[in-house]
């Protein structure tokens, strides 16, 4: 009996011992990123052009940002600490008026030719001075910058008329991808419908409406990456489409977000397979409106319909369907520049008590001539999270002040062109998302004839705080004038907020390396994500 | 001399024959064509819910109550709520309104306009025929629901783009339908009679042919009445029909109900089954109304 046991005990200890020498290192392994293997990705949008410098939405960065590299970037693990992508180092004059970047060297396009700072200076000043024709949605956060220098091949300057707070992050931005001057030289914009970067991927095909695949760069200047062979986006504007992609494995993640319903019935069929990151989001929709029309160039009208709108309520309903949110301003609620709740509380739409809020909305618009409202189209944008959810919302809500809205949604491209290109509409939904919180990125929109002032409004008084406000580097004076901006815009309901949005990125587990930050823009360059074996 | 005589008998006949009341003709109805009598039934229940569902419908069908998102069907709320919590039942009384408008217009422009075409065909003839066959035939190239959404996705979503291009894709059909009747009339002795007379196309075409093709028009719209309220759902489902928050019941199948198909089931069940059951009945009416208006087929 006593030998069974002497037996069963060292048998014990070689199983334990054995175990601990082969788990251990599967342990270690299954950290070490594997290569190979192409990402498959669900998407809710097609690009209206495939340029970054003249898009704004998730549709086009997320598609091409792998086949590009920036000056500097948003740390993909680290958000939003800001670290080296073309440059390497860069250094600050003490008056802050010089930006000095040095680029690394031996970086190829995938046309075979070298990145020099002639291409950093073409692409930057494509953005900050574009040439007539050329869209640049984010030129306004650029004020501070006087002229871009190119020394020599791996320097490139940034001089500027004032000291900025704002710039070195926005230069990190991911919009502002690297092209090759010898393109632009010849047609400015080339870059909408081509594709020649230097980023971990190149391209590979691309079928309107369908697909968008990028294939490895073995030429890659950071060594060893990207992990992945390639990456595959399908495009379909149906989110039950794509839960069904996810579920059926078709698609490994979906970067933008999921209604928490979907999120909910993928967990539940799909367990441990998946991951979801839960973040806030820095993004915001709301309604513009076309203040060139009649009658939203009244400001009781303009005040009618912010006041119509219950914040509060839309924020229970529409989180679990939408994904939609926070109630706030126009900075991020809880971020450094917002303004704080109790002030909010006291502008037009943002009082809790939503029957007092429609009774003078209702008066304003008797007094404004429309004691029994009126019919509007609101167009929108024909994706369903949470654009046409938060539509039929907004429908549902002026119904109750007497405005009966024709939902209108359009394709993207249509959105686009309707809403910020022609503004051929009375009010439409548009949403307010940047890759940070910063209030050069936020509030350009508010200013006079920024391309993305989609309601053509103008206010001196709102030009002049924004200028002000970017060359404050204090600050608390900087967000002192902030607020004054923000009251100026939601007091005169120039715009009117909505809600802000989270984020929940579903994955399949087998999907490492990827750190959902708290916007849909960074990030998306893949070059560190890899695939584990199911 | 023999025309003479067929037309006496005809018009001896015109007048000896017993004029039935619109009671026995639908008792003979009910009696011989059952499943269509139940088609009829379920047209006509479609019908008092589209005319009455501003008194019938126990909710605003815009409007929902917040507080109850995505409740299950109960004695408030027979079919349940949405994701709004707007009341299901009320969305399809009201999305009936929808259907049946579509539907109608759609048939009717269609297959108005098709018969025309069909009657001009047959008795103009020649190059008149010809060119205008072509065009039928270029037309009935493509399958009805795909041209359908190439017109509505050229039109852009919008229930009056959604009734254009369903009634497109069936004038082709009906007019080689009447086209056939049509030729058949031509040929009668009496049209040769009014020729004689030296009555203007006009007059023989109105007058004449087309009182002669009301059989065949009449199921063909009938027939199509189903087919354009599927195509409605279709287009509502593929996002080219009416836009939320209208209560079509294409679009209450679609839009956020496969997302929530297991959550609250009930969302896309009850709008399915209101698509099926009004198909279902237009066509078992249409059916049955063919056989009792075709002599080939008619019994006694």
């Amino acid at each position: 009996m006593r030998r069974h046991r002497t037996i069963i005990a060292v048998v014990g200890l070689c199983v334990l011992i054995g175990s601990l020498v082969v788990v251990a290192p599967a342990a270690v392994q299954a950290e070490t990123p594997r290569r190979g293997g192409v990402l498959l990705a669900a998407i809710a949008a097609d690009a209206p052009s495939l340029d970054p410098h003249q898009e704004q939405t998730f549709a086009t960065i997320e598609l091409v940002a792998p086949l590009y590299s920036t000056l500097i970037q948003i740390d993909p693990l680290s958000y939003p600490k800001i670290i080296g992508d073309a440059a390497t180092e860069w250094k600050i004059a003490p008056d802050g008026l010089t930006y000095t970047f040095k680029l690394r060297q031996g970086i190829r396009f995938h046309d075979g030719s070298t990145l020099t700072s002639a291409d950093v200076k073409a692409t930057y000043d494509k953005i900050v001075f574009p040439p007539s024709g050329v869209r640049s949605i984010r030129k306004n956060a650029y004020s501070a910058i006087a002229s871009i220098e190119a020394p020599d091949p791996t320097t490139v300057v940034f001089l500027l008329k004032f000291p900025s707070a704002s710039l070195l992050g926005n230069l990190a931005s991911p919009w502002n991808v690297i092209f090759p001057k010898k393109y632009l030289d010849r047609d400015p914009n080339y870059f909408k419908s081509n594709v020649v970067g230097s980023g971990p991927f190149k391209f590979k095909s691309y079928t309107r409406g369908s697909t968008f695949e990028g294939e490895r760069n073995p030429d890659y200047f950071v060594k060893d990456r990207p992990y992945l062979d390639g990456y595959k986006f399908f495009i379909s504007t149906e989110t039950s489409v794509r839960a069904a992609a996810l579920r059926s494995g078709r698609a490994w993640i979906e970067f933008r977000t999921m209604p928490l319903a979907e999120v909910e019935a993928i967990r539940k069929q799909l367990g441990d397979k998946v991951v979801v990151q839960d973040t806030a989001a820095t993004g915001q929709f709301g309604i513009a409106m076309n203040q060139t029309t009649k009658p939203f160039a009244d400001i009781r009208v303009r005040k009618a319909l912010t006041l119509g709108l219950d914040r509060y309520t839309a924020s229970r309903v529409l989180y679990p369907i939408a994904s939609l949110k926070d109630v706030g301003g126009l900075m991020r609620p809880g971020t450094e520049f917002a303004t704080p709740e109790s002030e909010l509380l006291k502008l037009p739409g943002f009082g809790r008590d939503s029957e007092k809020n429609r009774a003078e909305a209702k008066r304003l618009l008797a007094e404004a001539g429309y004691p029994n409202g009126f019919k509007v189209v609101l167009k929108n944008r024909n994706v369903r999270v949470p654009y046409i959810d938060f539509g039929v919302f907004v429908v549902q809500e002026w119904r109750k002040i007497g405005i009966e809205a024709e939902h209108r949604p359009l394709e993207t491209a249509a959105w686009f062109a309707d809403g910020r290109d022609t503004g051929s509409f009375e009010v439409i939904i548009n949403g307010v998302f940047n890759y940070m919180d910063d209030p050069d990125l936020f509030l350009e929109r508010y200013t006079t004839g920024d391309t993305n002032n989609w309601g053509r409004f103008s206010d001196p008084r709102i030009d002049d705080l924004f200028a002000r406000q970017t060359r404050a580097l204090d600050p608390a004076e900087r967000k002192r004038l902030v607020n004054e901006m923000e009251k100026i815009v939601l007091e005169n309901a120039y715009h009117i907020p909505g809600l802000w949005w989270a984020r929940s990125v579903v994955h399949w587990a087998k999907v490492k390396n990827y750190v959902a930050p708290p916007n849909h823009y960074s990030n998306q360059k893949l070059q560190d994500v890899w695939l584990s074996e199911d | 001399m023999a025309t003479n005589i067929e037309l006496a008998h005809a018009s001896a006949s015109a007048t000896l024959a017993p004029r039935r009341s619109f009671a026995e003709v639908a008792a003979r109805f009910v009696r011989t064509k059952p499943l269509g009598a139940a088609g009829a039934v379920i047209i006509l229940g479609m019908l008092f819910l589209a005319v009455f569902a501003q008194i019938l419908a126990p909710y605003d069908p815009y409007v929902g109550d917040y507080g109850l998102q995505f409740a299950r069907p109960s004695a408030e709320h027979w079919f349940g709520t949405d994701e709004f919590g707007r009341d299901v039942l009320s969305r399809i009384m009201y999305g009936a309104r929808i259907a049946l408008f579509v539907g109608f217009f759609a048939s009717f422009i269609g297959c108005t306009i098709g018969a025309l075409l069909g009657v001009v065909s047959a008795y103009w003839g020649g190059r008149v025929d010809l060119l205008l066959e072509r065009l039928m035939d270029i037309l009935l190239a493509f399958p009805q629901l795909i041209l359908a959404l190439a017109i509505a996705s050229i039109l852009g979503p919008a229930v009056q783009n959604v009734v254009i291009a369903i009634s497109i894709p069936v004038i082709p059909r009906v007019a080689r339908v009447v086209r056939a009747a049509a030729l058949s009339v031509k040929e009668n002795v009496y049209v040769e009679a009014v020729q004689a007379l030296g009555a203007s196309r006009r007059r023989v075409i109105l007058q004449h042919i087309i009182p002669n093709v009301t059989a065949p028009y009449i199921i063909m719209l009938t027939a199509q009445l189903g087919a354009a309220i599927l195509a409605e759902a279709a287009l509502s489902y593929l996002g080219l029909g009416a836009a939320e928050p209208t209560p079509s019941w294409g679009l209450m199948l679609s839009g956020s109900a496969p997302s929530y198909a297991e959550k609250a089931p009930w969302i896309a069940l009850f709008p399915g089954i209101a698509i099926s059951l009004g198909v279902f009945g237009f066509n078992l009416f249409g059916d049955s109304l063919r056989d009792a208006l075709d002599p080939k087929l008619r019994k006694g």
